[in-house]
Order: structure tokens, then C-alpha cells, then sequence
């Protein structure tokens, strides 16, 4: 089966939703409350003024015609001026995005293989004490809220024991994993038991399988049916949940990075709001739907290549 | 074959096996002896619950955890049923293998073909997984799969039901063992796939001296393939012997009930009334049912055509009284002319005539009044029925929806119907999964009769059943024709029932009616080609001819 062209059918079957994107938020700023014009130039503005800026920025043109030039402006790479620093959008949101993804790589590396350990340990002592004591756990690590136990870690690990910094970001590759410990673990501690759930119950399920018998009577050991068969027919249902789940996660990077001052897309999502900078928020949307369309994107990808009965 | 001087190559010594559920054991195998000699094909037939299958299980350890073992299981002069964990996977596979039911579900969907075929070479001869692959393509050669070094890199979704059960065997000998446990290997499949597979069993037992132990609920399967026959009942064998001294004069009750409950046994029922004249009751032209095929991307894209014909111009009539049959392999088509007559599916072109209406024009109470004269009953008979809802409550409510009733003469009229189907009023309250496979598929004829339908359809309603049973309920509703003057559309895959069971037969091929008459002419004398593949491929008890049909018409 050929997979390339497939992928590619797939990336065209991408474009209408990439324009709708485009357009959703383009009527974001246009149908927000406030005008744009008087909140860059102030009250004391005279109406002339404002209408000269308004010609001036193509705020007069009919709507269509500003969503393309806006359009065109994307593709150029231009998500317009933040409004209240004067600075371009994209250089703003390209300053501070690797810290986020660098914090959301740190979760998912803490947490994926906490993941598949804590299942496969609760699956094979499943109603066994083990199992249990993971179950509360969860249910614990669920419950708690992020920005909680954000502020109960820092205290703890991070001002009474000093072992971690509890805010900012670090200079250098080990000096970040020093300084994003606190918020990838407290992140971790609220992914990880979901997707425990999740993939134990999936490994309960194929654990009951009829190829498990079948794989048995061919004289295969436990511990090799249980690696080279049920956890990859496992994963799936987990894998789309952690797609589903790390789309949150950026979107959910804001309290974090609040509470440990880590200053991502998250702050600066903060920052825009408070300070209604609509080009701004108008960019982080963008980039936000963008990062969910690629996550699903490969998601799907990684099914295919797990499941081969998967279709693109 | 066997004879005393031969030692034998298994031998089960008082075997018994409970199985331990909420603190009390259910015995499932009770003191069972026999010996599995070289070059033996043995058959264990018996019905669901007869501890058939968990006797072939038990040879192998593959019991569920629950399992209380006691008993020997002598191999090569050591006790399989003592022996420890890690020393029976060397047996497993190596020596002993086993093939199971559904070959769909016992390969794991995710992994080649190939690799699955291999995985017993590389774990019994430690050889490296290319040297794995040339066995692999070897044994698909032995097991007859066309093309094997591209079908070695196929996943089993890419392959059909009679592929995947040959690469299963294929994974099964592949290291030289020297008994197959197969455990009803051809259940799931067509009938001429499952004569194909039974026929390579017996080719590889010749040239692989294989012996092959044979579970299976289909005495004609055992008794075409086996050279001694071992009949199950709760767990204990009633009867075991050479398969024509068995077949041919059984001795325990059990057994000549099995044998007279096979369907090709019956006598088909000479009917007393003449049909020829009865009027036409329901007229099928040109029926069309298309379903959208699941689309690719590429096909969206390429507008190519995406409907696939499950029926594909059909036309034949049914005459008032008349018991047609619609035969045909899985996918042919027949179950959705079922379906499609009683409205369930819309057909995509061709008339449907009832009784001179047009049925697929009709709206309202008209169509409604329709369904209630066309009333189906389903092939399995628990998932038909609300698991919520006793059965009485069941019967009673086509009554009541349609307003034919109020829920008090409902009531009476449900004990009516329960004895109609000859079961005790008393079950009423009872919940489906309370009742016996045979005592729910009665509820499902009782629903279907208590709206006085002039046409009953029947889906494949034995397939689910044993055959004991199977044959009561034919019988129930050959009294139940008569009585009720019922015409019936009879669907089904089993040829046997349908001889003796209906007046005319229509066979079914890839959506299409390939040959149609009188039971007699097309069972009888096939005229098609493929009406003769079916009929040869039908096990026989007996190995020779099909029972003679009686001259239908006076």
C-alpha cells in the first residue's frame, strides 16, 4: 500500500480547514467589542485622526476584502502589529513558543513512559493490591487541581527544599529541565491517570483476546505475547486520547506557566487578554488551531503505522 | 488403523475439569479416558457445553485461570497435566498445535501474516527472522495459499476467512508437529471453504503424518474427515468408535438422536395442499439494494463509482402457502432480500409487490397495516430480543404498539402463543438470558406470529443452534405452517434444512439469483455450476449420496 500519496491526499483535505481557521480568526477581531484604531491611539484622538488611521490600515474596505488582504498578509508570514508593542506578532509568539514546547515535550516524556508503566503494572495485578493503590493514585492525581498543586510543589520541592527553582525559564538545555521540572510534573500529575485509565482497561480488554490463546498454543512465552501482541493493540485507543490531551495541553500550558512564571504562550496569552491586543490574540488562536490540526494530523499518522486496518 | 501393538501418542487417563465460578465449582469435563493413536484423525463431536472443547484445550494447558484440573495426560511418557509452565511452551506448537473457531480473532490483526506464521520457528529453532520468512513461504505453500511471497506480507484483514484459517494452520504445523488440536476449524466459514479446508486437513495428515484430534457440533463434518468418532455430553463421553460402526449403528441414545436429528436424516414433509395454483402473495422485480461502499480518499477524489450491489436485480414471487428458500454463502446477498422485504432496508430500484400493492410506495397505516402481515424472526436469538424485557413482555408488544390490544387481552393472548410454540406460559416473566438458546428463539417465532402475519420470514434462525434443537424447532414450525397457513421465506445457509423444509429454493451468488425451482429439480438435479459446488461441499453422514427426496407432489 502506498502511504505517501495518501498523506498527501490527506494534507490537501487540509487546506479547506486551514482556511476556515483563517476566517474564524479574522471575524474574531472584527466582531470583537472595542475599535482597534481608538484603543492604539487613545480617547484624546481626534475623529479625524482615527478615520485617517482607519483609511490608512484598510479598516475602511468592505469585509471580504480585508479577510483577503489579511489572508495574504498569513502567507507572507505577517500576523499583523501587536497592538500594544508595537512589534510584530509572529516575532512575539516565535520569541516565546519554544519555551512552551519545550515544556509540553518535558510532559509528555515524563508522562508517557509513567503511563505505560503504571498500566502494564496495574493490567497484570489487575484487583490485586498494586492495582489498587495505582487506582487511588489516579483518582488523587485526577482530582487535584493544576494550579493547586502547582503552588503546593513549588512550596515544598521548590522554597522549603530548595531542590528546584519555582519560576522562570533557565539559560541553557539542563538549566531549563532544572527550571520546567515543577510545571511538566505538575502537568504529568494530572495527564498521567488519565491515560492509566485509559490504557489499562484497553490491555484488560486485549488481554482477553482470542489471539492470546492462539499465541499460546504456538508455545510463545507470557512475557513476549504480552510485549509483541497486546500492548501494541493496546496503545490505540490510548494514543488517540493523548492527541486529544496534548491539544489541551497547549491550550492548558496558561495556568501553569502563570503559576511558575514561565513565560510561554501562555503568559503572553495573559498579557493580550488583559491588555485586549486583539493582533495578538488574534496570532496565539492561530497558532493554537494550527498545533491542534498538526497533533491530529500525526496522531493519525502513527495509527496507520500501528494499525495497519487504519484508513488515512 | 490403530491397532493394540501401536503405542499410542496421547493418552488421557481419568481427566476432569471444573470450572471454579464465585466459590462453587461447574464440572465441564467429567473422568474422561481415551488415546489419541498415530495417524488417527479423531472426532469429538458434541454440542455447546459438552466439554468438547475444553478437553482439547486441557491437552495443551490453555485452560482460563478458573480451571481445576485433575487426571493424566500422557505424552511421550510424560504427564501434561502436571507439568510446569515453562516446560509445556516447548510442547506447545513444537509437538502439539492448535487451530481454533474463528480465524478472524485468533490472528492478531496488527502483525504480518508472515511474522505470526514465524513466530513458532523462532521460538522453537531459535532461526533468525529471515530464515523464518523462507519457512513461513514454504508452509503457505503446504497449506495451498496461491502466491505466497506476496501473501506473506499481508495483514489479516487483507485475506479471506478460508485464507486466515490456512495461515493459522500453516503457523500450527510449521514446526512439525505431531498432533493438530483443531477446535471447530471450519465453523465460521462457507460451506465450499469449509470442504476445501477439511479436504487440506486431510492432505497434510497424509503427507505431514499429522494426527489431527477434530472438535466440532457438525457429526457430517467429523464423520466425512474422522476415522473414530468420540460423542461428548455434559462433559462425559457417551460413546466412542471406528466412525462407520458409530454412524452406522450407534448405541447410546445420545448418539442416534444426534444422527437422527442431522437434517439430511429428516424425510422432507410430503405438504398436502398443491401451491402451483395458490395466488401470488409476494412479487420481487428487479430488486436493487446498493450500499455505499466505504469511500478512500482517492475514490472520493476520482468520483469513481462507490455503491456496491448487495442484490443486484433480483426477481421471483412467492405463491400464497408456499415455503421458498433463499440459500446462498455469506455475503450473497440473501439476508438483505430479507431485510429489504420487511422494509428494514430501502431498496434502491425494483418493485416489491404484496398482494398486489406496491409495498415500497406505501405510507402511513398502510405500510402499516403491511408490516404487520410480514413478520421476520432472527438468526440469533438472545441478541433479538431486550435483555431488559421479560419475554412475555416482549411477545406482547407488537400487540400493544400497533393498537391491537389493550395490555390486559395482550397478556392473555401471550400464554395463547407461548403454547403455540409449545413452551409453558409460566416462562413469561422470565428474562431472555434465562432461557435456553431453543426457548428464546420460540419467543422470537411467538413475537413474530402474535401480529397474525400472512408472511414469516426466517433469517438463518437454526445456524445459532445445536442440532438437536435445531431440528425441534423445525419441526415446531412445520406444525406451525400448517396450522397457521403461513408462507415463509426461508433464508439460510445450510442446503440440508432446506431440503426437507421447503417446496422451492432460490441459490444466491454475489447478489444474484444463479439458479431457482422446485427443491427437488435444483437439489436434486443442479443444473449450475455452482449450485453443484455447494451441494458436493455439504458434509455427508454417510459418504454417499444425500438421502433421496421424495417425489414432492402427488
Amino acid at each position: 500500500m502506498s502511504r505517501i500519496p495518501a498523506i498527501g491526499l490527506r494534507l490537501v483535505q487540509l487546506l479547506p480547514v486551514l482556511i476556515g481557521i483563517t476566517i474564524v480568526t479574522f471575524l474574531l477581531v472584527k466582531l470583537s467589542p472595542g475599535d482597534p484604531v481608538r484603543l492604539m491611539l487613545g480617547d484624546r484622538a481626534t475623529e479625524e485622526t482615527v478615520a485617517a488611521v482607519r483609511a490608512q490600515l484598510g479598516f475602511d474596505l468592505p469585509l471580504w476584502k480585508q479577510y483577503l488582504s489579511y489572508a495574504g498578509n498569513l502567507l507572507q508570514g505577517d500576523l499583523g502589529q501587536s497592538i500594544r508593542y508595537r512589534l510584530p506578532v509572529l516575532d512575539l509568539i516565535l520569541g516565546v513558543m519554544p519555551r512552551t514546547l519545550f515544556l509540553a515535550t518535558y510532559v509528555l516524556v515524563l508522562s508517557i513512559p509513567a503511563t505505560v508503566i503504571l498500566s502494564v503494572v496495574a493490567a497484570r495485578h489487575a484487583g490485586k493490591p498494586v492495582d489498587q493503590i495505582i487506582r487511588i493514585l489516579s483518582v488523587i492525581g485526577m482530582t487535584i487541581p493544576v494550579f493547586w498543586l502547582g503552588i503546593m510543589l513549588a512550596r515544598f520541592l521548590g522554597v522549603e527544599l530548595g531542590l528546584f527553582p519555582v519560576s522562570g525559564y533557565g539559560d541553557g538545555f539542563i538549566d531549563h529541565l532544572h527550571h520546567l521540572f515543577l510545571p511538566a510534573l505538575s502537568t504529568s500529575v494530572w495527564l498521567v491517570p488519565m491515560l492509566v485509565r485509559n490504557l489499562r482497561a484497553s490491555i484488560l480488554e486485549q488481554m482477553e483476546a482470542d489471539y492470546v490463546v492462539a499465541s499460546r498454543a504456538k508455545g510463545l512465552p507470557a512475557r513476549y505475547i504480552f510485549g509483541r501482541h497486546i500492548l501494541p493493540n493496546s496503545l490505540l485507543p490510548t494514543l488517540n486520547l493523548l492527541g486529544v490531551m496534548i491539544a489541551f495541553l497547549i491550550g492548558g500550558s496558561v495556568i501553569v506557566e502563570i503559576v511558575y512564571a514561565v513565560p510561554g504562550l501562555g503568559g503572553l496569552m495573559i498579557e493580550a487578554v488583559l491588555a485586549r491586543d486583539y493582533t495578538v490574540i488574534q496570532g496565539l488562536t492561530l497558532f493554537y488551531a494550527l498545533g491542534t490540526v498538526i497533533v491530529t494530523l500525526s496522531v493519525d499518522l502513527i495509527s496507520t503505522w500501528i494499525d495497519p486496518r487504519v484508513q488515512l | 488403523m490403530s491397532t493394540s501393538t501401536v503405542a499410542p501418542l496421547v493418552s488421557i487417563r481419568n481427566l476432569s475439569v471444573d470450572i471454579v465460578a464465585a466459590g462453587s465449582a461447574v464440572p465441564a469435563v467429567r473422568n474422561v479416558s481415551f488415546d489419541i493413536m498415530p495417524g488417527d484423525i479423531l472426532g469429538i463431536v458434541g454440542e455447546s457445553g459438552s466439554g468438547k472443547s475444553v478437553t482439547c484445550r486441557a491437552v495443551l494447558g490453555l485452560l482460563p485461570a478458573a480451571a481445576r484440573l485433575s487426571g493424566q495426560i500422557l505424552f511421550q511418557g510424560k504427564d501434561l497435566a502436571t507439568m510446569a509452565e515453562s516446560e509445556m511452551e516447548k510442547i506447545r506448537g513444537r509437538d502439539i498445535s492448535m487451530i481454533f473457531q474463528n480465524p478472524s480473532s485468533h490472528l492478531d490483526p496488527i502483525m504480518k501474516i508472515g511474522a505470526q506464521i514465524g513466530e513458532p520457528l523462532r521460538q522453537h529453532q531459535g532461526i533468525s527472522a529471515s530464515k523464518a520468512r523462507a519457512a513461513g513461504i514454504r508452509v503457505l505453500e503446504d497449506v495451498r495459499i496461491a502466491e505466497p511471497e506476496r501473501r506473506i506480507d499481508s495483514y489479516p484483514h487483507q485475506l479471506s476467512g478460508g485464507m486466515k484459517q490456512r495461515a493459522m494452520i500453516a503457523a500450527a504445523i510449521s514446526c512439525g508437529a505431531r498432533l493438530l488440536l483443531a477446535d471447530e476449524p471450519t465453523t465460521a466459514l462457507d460451506v465450499t471453504v469449509q470442504a476445501r479446508i477439511l479436504e487440506l486437513l486431510k492432505g497434510l495428515k497424509e503427507s505431514r503424518q499429522l494426527s489431527i484430534v477434530l472438535v466440532s457440533h457438525d457429526l457430517g463434518v467429523i464423520a466425512q474427515l474422522c476415522n473414530r468418532i468420540m460423542v461428548m455430553r455434559r462433559g462425559e463421553i457417551v460413546e466412542q468408535g471406528e466412525t462407520s460402526t458409530i454412524v452406522a449403528d450407534p448405541q447410546h441414545e445420545y448418539t442416534r438422536l444426534l444422527i437422527a436429528s442431522q437434517p439430511g436424516r429428516r424425510q422432507p414433509a410430503v405438504r398436502s395442499t398443491a401451491t402451483h395454483a395458490a395466488p401470488i402473495l409476494l412479487a420481487v422485480r428487479n430488486l436493487v439494494v446498493s450500499f455505499p461502499r466505504p469511500a478512500g480518499i482517492r475514490e472520493t477524489l476520482t468520483r469513481s463509482d462507490r455503491t456496491f450491489r448487495a442484490v443486484d436485480e433480483v426477481s421471483f414471487e412467492v405463491r400464497s402457502g408456499e415455503s421458498l428458500a433463499i440459500v446462498g454463502e455469506s455475503g450473497s446477498g440473501k439476508s438483505t432480500i430479507a431485510r429489504s422485504i420487511i422494509g428494514l432496508i430501502r431498496p434502491s430500484g425494483g418493485t416489491l409487490h404484496c398482494d398486489g400493492q406496491d409495498v415500497t410506495a406505501l405510507t402511513g397505516d398502510a405500510l402499516r397495516r403491511f408490516r404487520r402481515s410480514a413478520q421476520m424472526i432472527f438468526q440469533s436469538p438472545y441478541d433479538s430480543l431486550n435483555p431488559r424485557l421479560a419475554v412475555g413482555e416482549a411477545i406482547a408488544e407488537p400487540m400493544i404498539q400497533h393498537g391491537l390490544m389493550t395490555p390486559k387481552a395482550a397478556r392473555h393472548r401471550v400464554g395463547e402463543l407461548m403454547e403455540m410454540v409449545e413452551l409453558s406460559p409460566d416462562l413469561a416473566r422470565r428474562r431472555p438470558h434465562e432461557l435456553s438458546g431453543g426457548q428464546c428463539q420460540r419467543i422470537g417465532i411467538a413475537r413474530a406470529l402474535a401480529l397474525s402475519p400472512r408472511l414469516l420470514i426466517a433469517d438463518e434462525i437454526t445456524s445459532a443452534l445445536d442440532v438437536t434443537i435445531q431440528a425441534q424447532i423445525l419441526d415446531l414450525l412445520r406444525r406451525l405452517r400448517d396450522s397457521q397457513r403461513l408462507t415463509m421465506i426461508y433464508v439460510s445457509h445450510d442446503l440440508a434444512v432446506v431440503r426437507t423444509f421447503c417446496d422451492r429454493v432460490a441459490v444466491m451468488k454475489g447478489g444474484r439469483i444463479v439458479e431457482m425451482g422446485e427443491v427437488s429439480d435444483v437439489l436434486g438435479q443442479p443444473k449450475e455450476a455452482y449450485t453443484q459446488e455447494l451441494l458436493a461441499s455439504v458434509p455427508k453422514l454417510f459418504g454417499a449420496d444425500p438421502v433421496p427426496v421424495e417425489p414432492q407432489h402427488a
